[in-house]
């Protein structure tokens, strides 16, 4: 108990609280202004600008950002509903500023990936990008949020612009995949609205008057008996769950992320999910450490299934999206893992794997993309010997490939290390299993590669899209002109996250560093009820 | 009169019956619609029939503005009592949750004022010119075509608020009986009266008067228990007989019961809800949003005082039966809701849905419980009275196209209408940043503090679930392929968009700067004497 | 006699009503239905009065027969006017609104 510093909660530092305002708002503008430009080119334009400022808005935030500090840095706050001691509180911790970080981080690429994608007829440009600035302004504030009500609000708001993103514009089932994505997430939005309902009549019988605010509720809550703990913690469990998404409430996810756009997929897997996990480390461990501990073996269960289903599924899979959704479940398995075994390598080893995960899976899904867009498929069987056309694509792939199977080398190695072995002492069972997704993670990822780039050029997909005299009967030689190799912009968009692989594969510190002091801060809550 | 006897009571055989002392200031909101209505009625007699839509309206609008003006000199005196007066002799209880209520009553009211005032959506608005053409004639044709109205609809209109007005600060059973029906019977003559789909439109009001006639003669009946086993029809007093006496629960329980069920009947609480689809999809679309909005708000404000003031003592014997109530209307919101294929009736059953919630508020028995219903019927007011404001403007060559499937592709042909729409519906969900979710976050945390857990818990999936036909509506609207013949969307005139915009701004305002709302809604209690 | 005896009288004219109102399918006879109902209610304000003895349930009366007085008004009108176009009171035949 005694051995964590003791810092204060939360510190105001209104010189630079301004910052998240502006993360905040900047998008949020933006996208309404967005919406309104008619002409396609100005609105990406406008769009790819706002989100490149957005981007450099974060360097600043960052470097704002002491690790040493208090818990809750560049927080600021005011009253909103004060009848129910409601605050439009921000402020950051180091897992928090990670997540916005890799919002701005992905928003340009996706912008960029998104530059030539062919809207369904009658959609209109403006339309699309407002759409995705708006949410990332939602999401944004989602990690941004200290008040609980608040966090609510975007945890829903958030909905209703990626609702409308792959109901508008997505694929051929895309009214299915969207509604389903929206009743999942607002069932379980509901059962959690239950929990933080209950936050607040709770902390009003304990202080008389009922507050949101998360630093105080963290307080009041952790102290409350087993049973309360038990009931509001499952509020949320689910709603972050369904989130994640941890298996049995994963089937949104796969549907969702195949009719959605691939820059919206991209957002859909690389961020929109990690609200599930933050949301467990944020809000579940440190509000009801009893109960986190009390049923931490149903969450390593559920993790470990989500790991091994996600990763069988993955190689049975011949759609490349679905593909994609099904080893991003079993990523999150393997995040929840690390999360719920409770200690410091874990814990810090899930949470860097939340933001390599957004490199390497968004990466995966914007190659995956590229793949379709030339081929018109996403059938891994409409492909095959692709690489012969395209080697850079290929390399591209393998990369983002070697990524997501957490070679050593690359950035998702060393996630996944950190939590094996944090996991080990106290769970070796559970370490155990995960480690066997890891080998089914090397045998899906490989296959497909195999499948979709080596062996002789094949598949429908690619004969039908070259043209010239004798492609079909001899495509080696064949002209290439219906299949181009990547072009300038997919380059320039997918060589940030080539880089960044690579360099966390080999120095993962800085984001270590930043999200030490948090990890320790929120695992303090549940260790010395003896969970490790 | 009646207030004379009762103070009267219990007459001595020589006294000298005196005047109650009457505060005007407190009444006279109500004074001032229920005297505008009567001058309407006589607008009608003596005024030609071209000018008359012109008087009515000015008349109607200025009457509301009157009766505003009123209440807020009446709020704003420094000697107005914190904790309400009760005036005419005990029949009248002004405290703060009834002048809430009034006020939400006059606000809503302007709006579908507005939406019956309004001729530019159909060519001389949404009612028959003569309520006595019979349907399918000649006569009939040619007034479908014509540009007359029957302008009675704006005194019936204000006589209809006036009784909710007083139904809702009634302060003894037969006051707020007589309230009941002074806004049933306008109501009942105003679904008759839709210049298209006469049929329809006549059996809704068959229908609406045979169960609401029903419903009020077990209102009655129950008063009338009631008086046997208090001596009384005043609530204070039946509450006191309540708690100190060892009468006859059979009386009791049976009058509180029958009471409720002629509650429940206005207040379209599943199951005692069978009048409400039918109703809404027959009557002309203004007057629906009219019932809908004000006739909910009234009927709850009723029920909260009969329950508050009059019953909490017994609370403990009576509030399973309503928790099982308020579960059956919820679930037969949500889950006979899916099936609807037509809008009005779909925003029906999504009515009762949302009687179910009101239930829950009503029945948690604390301030919190009080504030919060009072300010979850404001935003659901609002809110519908757009969406109906909004059902009103898709039409067709005849009339306006309810059809579900005449939505489809709606955003193309109207994106701003579909925009407006869908967020009416994102409210009536109870998305955030709507004045919905703030309506449920008050009335669910009031339950929670009450001890509903469970009964928030169902709520709660029966918000998940009727979120499910609201999506529909959307999904048709923006993911479908408008239909080649498929409605047109009017551009509205001033009145409507009027209506329209009010709505939606409360509903966004309420959802994001809620405080000042909150803090009317909590601003008192029940006057009890 | 007991007033006892004319409250039971007049819960079973109540009863008698609403059933009238559930069974019969002339708009008409449920209308009067109703009214019975109304007077059934009467006949209890007056016992009630004579048992408390109190005279505000007899003055209560004359409240409902005026409230029954207008309600007879606006329902025939609108029986009438639907009665006018389908030649029939039958409440079965009022069928067009459902699911």
């Amino acid at each position: 108990m005694n051995t964590a510093p003791v810092v204060p909660a939360v510190t105001t530092s209104p010189s630079a609280s301004f910052l998240l305002w502006l993360l905040l708002l900047v998008p949020l503008l933006g996208g309404i202004a967005v919406a309104f430009l008619r002409d396609a080119k100005t609105a990406k334009l406008a769009a790819l600008g706002i989100a490149l400022l957005e981007f450099v808005l974060v360097i600043p935030t960052w470097i704002a950002y002491d690790p040493a500090g208090s818990r809750i840095q560049l927080s600021s706050s005011m009253d909103w509903i004060p009848n129910f001691g409601v605050h439009l509180a921000l402020g950051v911790d180091g897992i928090s500023l990670v997540m916005i970080a890799l919002i701005g981080l992905l928003m340009p690429i996706v912008i960029g990936s998104s530059w030539a994608d062919k809207l369904p007829e009658g959609r209109s440009v403006g339309g699309f990008y407002a759409l995705l600035l708006v949410m990332q302004a939602g999401m944004i504030g989602v990690f941004a949020a200290t008040d609980v009500f608040l966090f609510y609000v975007f945890f829903e708001a958030v909905l209703v612009p990626m609702y409308f993103l792959i109901g508008r514009f997505g694929g051929p089932r895309r009214q299915y995949a969207a509604v389903k994505f929206f009743l999942y997430s607002l069932l379980g939005g509901l059962i959690m609205l239950g929990s933080v309902i209950g936050l607040y009549v709770v902390s009003g019988d304990k202080l008389g008057s009922g507050t949101l605010d998360w630093a105080t509720l963290t307080t009041v809550i952790s102290q409350e008996s087993q049973a309360t703990q038990t009931w509001l913690f499952l509020g949320f469990f689910v709603a972050f769950a369904i989130k994640a998404p941890l298996v049995p409430l994963h089937t949104w996810l796969p549907d969702a992320a195949a009719e959605a756009p691939v820059g919206v997929g991209v957002l859909l897997v690389g961020i929109l999910d990690k609200i599930g996990t933050y949301g467990f480390l944020r809000y579940c461990l440190p509000m009801f450490p009893a109960a986190s501990k009390d049923l931490a073996p149903l969450v390593l269960v559920l993790g470990v299934a989500g790991l091994l289903y996600g990763a069988l599924l993955a190689t049975g899979q011949n759609d490349m999206k679905r593909f994609v959704a099904y080893t991003s479940i079993a990523h999150f398995g393997f995040i929840a893992v690390g999360i719920f075994a409770f200690s410091s390598q874990s814990v810090s080893g899930a949470v860097l794997y939340m933001f390599n995960h957004g490199l390497s899976t968004g990466m995966l899904f914007l190659v995956v993309g590229m793949v379709i867009a030339r081929g018109g498929s996403t059938l891994i069987s409409d492909y095959g010997g692709m690489a012969k056309l395209t080697p850079l694509l290929g390399g591209l792939f393998l990369v983002a490939g070697l990524a997501g199977l957490s070679l050593p080398g690359t950035n998702s190695f060393v996630s996944e290390f950190l939590v094996l072995i944090g996991a080990y002492p106290s769970r070796p069972v559970f370490a155990i299993l995960a480690t066997i997704g890891m080998i089914l993670a090397a045998l899906y990822v490989l296959w497909a590669y195999q499948r979709i780039m080596h062996g002789p050029v094949r598949g429908d997909a690619l004969l039908g899209a070259l043209k010239g005299p004798g492609a079909v009967a001899a495509p080696e030689t064949a002209t290439r002109q219906g299949i181009k190799d990547l072009d300038a912009r997919e380059i320039a968009v997918l060589t940030p996250l080539v880089v960044l692989i690579i360099v966390l594969g080999f120095y993962p510190a800085p984001i270590l560093d930043v999200i030490g002091p948090s990890v320790e801060a929120t695992l303090h809550s549940v260790i010395p009820l003896g969970g490790n | 009169m009646l207030a004379t006897v009762l103070t009267a009571q219990p007459v001595p055989p020589a006294d000298k019956l005196s005047a109650p002392a009457i505060d005007y200031g407190a009444i006279m909101p109500v004074l001032i619609v229920l005297g505008a209505a009567c001058v309407g009625v006589l607008v009608e007699a003596f005024l030609p029939k071209h000018q008359r839509w012109p008087v009515q309206v000015v008349l109607s609008l200025a009457t509301l503005a009157g009766a505003g003006i009123a209440m807020a000199v009446y709020l704003g005196d420094e000697s107005t009592p914190k904790n309400g007066v009760i005036t005419l002799a005990g029949t009248l209880a002004v405290d703060r949750p009834a002048l809430f209520l009034w006020g939400t009553l006059l606000v809503l009211t302007l709006g579908a004022l507005l939406l019956i005032a309004d001729r530019s959506v159909e060519p001389g608005g949404a009612f028959v010119a003569e309520a006595a053409i019979r349907p399918g004639t000649i006569q009939d044709r040619a007034q479908v075509a014509g540009t007359g109205m029957q302008t009675e609809v704006f005194p019936l209109t204000l006589f209809a608020l006036g009784g909710m007005m007083v139904f809702t600060s009634a302060n003894d059973l037969l006051t707020m009986f007589i309230a009941l029906e002074v806004l049933s019977l306008p109501l009942y003559l105003m679904c008759g009266l839709a210049r298209r789909r006469r049929l329809l439109s006549q059996e809704a009001a068959v229908k609406y008067f045979l169960l609401g006639a029903f419903a009020s003669a077990f209102f009655l009946y129950g008063l009338a228990l009631l008086y046997g086993y208090a001596g009384s029809v005043k609530l204070a007093d039946i509450s006191n007989a309540a708690a100190g006496t060892d009468r006859s629960d059979a009386l009791l329980f049976g009058g509180l019961g029958l009471l409720v069920v002629g509650l429940l009947f206005k207040a379209s609480v599943g199951p005692f809800h069978t009048w409400t689809p039918d109703v809404y999809q027959g009557a002309p679309t203004p007057i629906t949003a009219f019932m809908a909005a004000c006739t909910k708000v009234a009927a709850f404000g009723g029920m909260l005082r009969v329950l508050q003031v009059g019953f909490e003592s017994t609370s403990w014997e009576w509030r399973g039966v309503l928790w099982g109530v308020a579960i059956v209307s919820m679930v037969i919101g949500a889950v006979l809701g899916l099936t609807q294929t037509d809008v009005k009736r779909m925003i029906a059953y999504s009515s009762i849905a949302h009687a179910g919630f009101l239930l829950i508020g009503s029945i948690a028995l604390t301030d919190q419980g009080l504030s919060g219903t009072l300010f979850y019927l404001l935003t659901y007011g609002f809110t519908t009275l757009a969406a109906f404001g909004v059902i009103s403007l898709v039409r067709n060559a005849d009339g306006e196209a309810t059809h579900l499937s005449q939505w489809a592709g709606l955003a193309k042909r109207s994106p701003v209408t579909a925009a407006v729409f869908t967020f009416i519906l994102l409210a009536l969900a109870g998305i955030p940043l709507t004045s919905g979710f703030v309506g449920k976050f008050v009335i669910f945390s009031a339950a929670l503090q009450d001890g509903m857990a469970p009964l928030v818990v169902i709520a709660l999936i029966a918000s998940a679930v009727a979120a499910f036909f609201y999506l529909r509506v959307i999904v048709l609207m923006y993911f479908s392929e408008p239909a080649a013949d498929g409605p047109s969307v009017t551009v509205p005139g001033a009145f409507t968009t009027a209506s329209i915009t009010l709505g939606v701004i409360a509903t966004l305002v309420l959802g994001v700067l809620p405080a000042f709302a909150l803090d009317w809604a909590g601003s008192g209690t029940f006057a009890f004497q | 006699m007991t007033p006892t005896y004319y409250l039971l009288l007049s819960a079973l004219l109540f009863s008698i009503g609403a059933v009238g109102v559930l069974v019969r399918r002339n708009a008409i006879v449920v209308f009067m239905c109703i009214e019975l109902m109304l007077n059934a209610v009467n006949l209890t304000l007056v016992t009630f009065s004579r048992i408390n003895g109190k005279l505000d349930g007899q003055v209560m009366a004359f409240f409902v027969m005026v409230v029954a007085a207008a309600e007879v008004v606006v329902g025939l009108a609108i029986i009438m006017s639907i009665f006018r176009t389908r030649r029939s009171a039958s409440v079965d035949d009022s069928n067009l609104l459902k699911y």
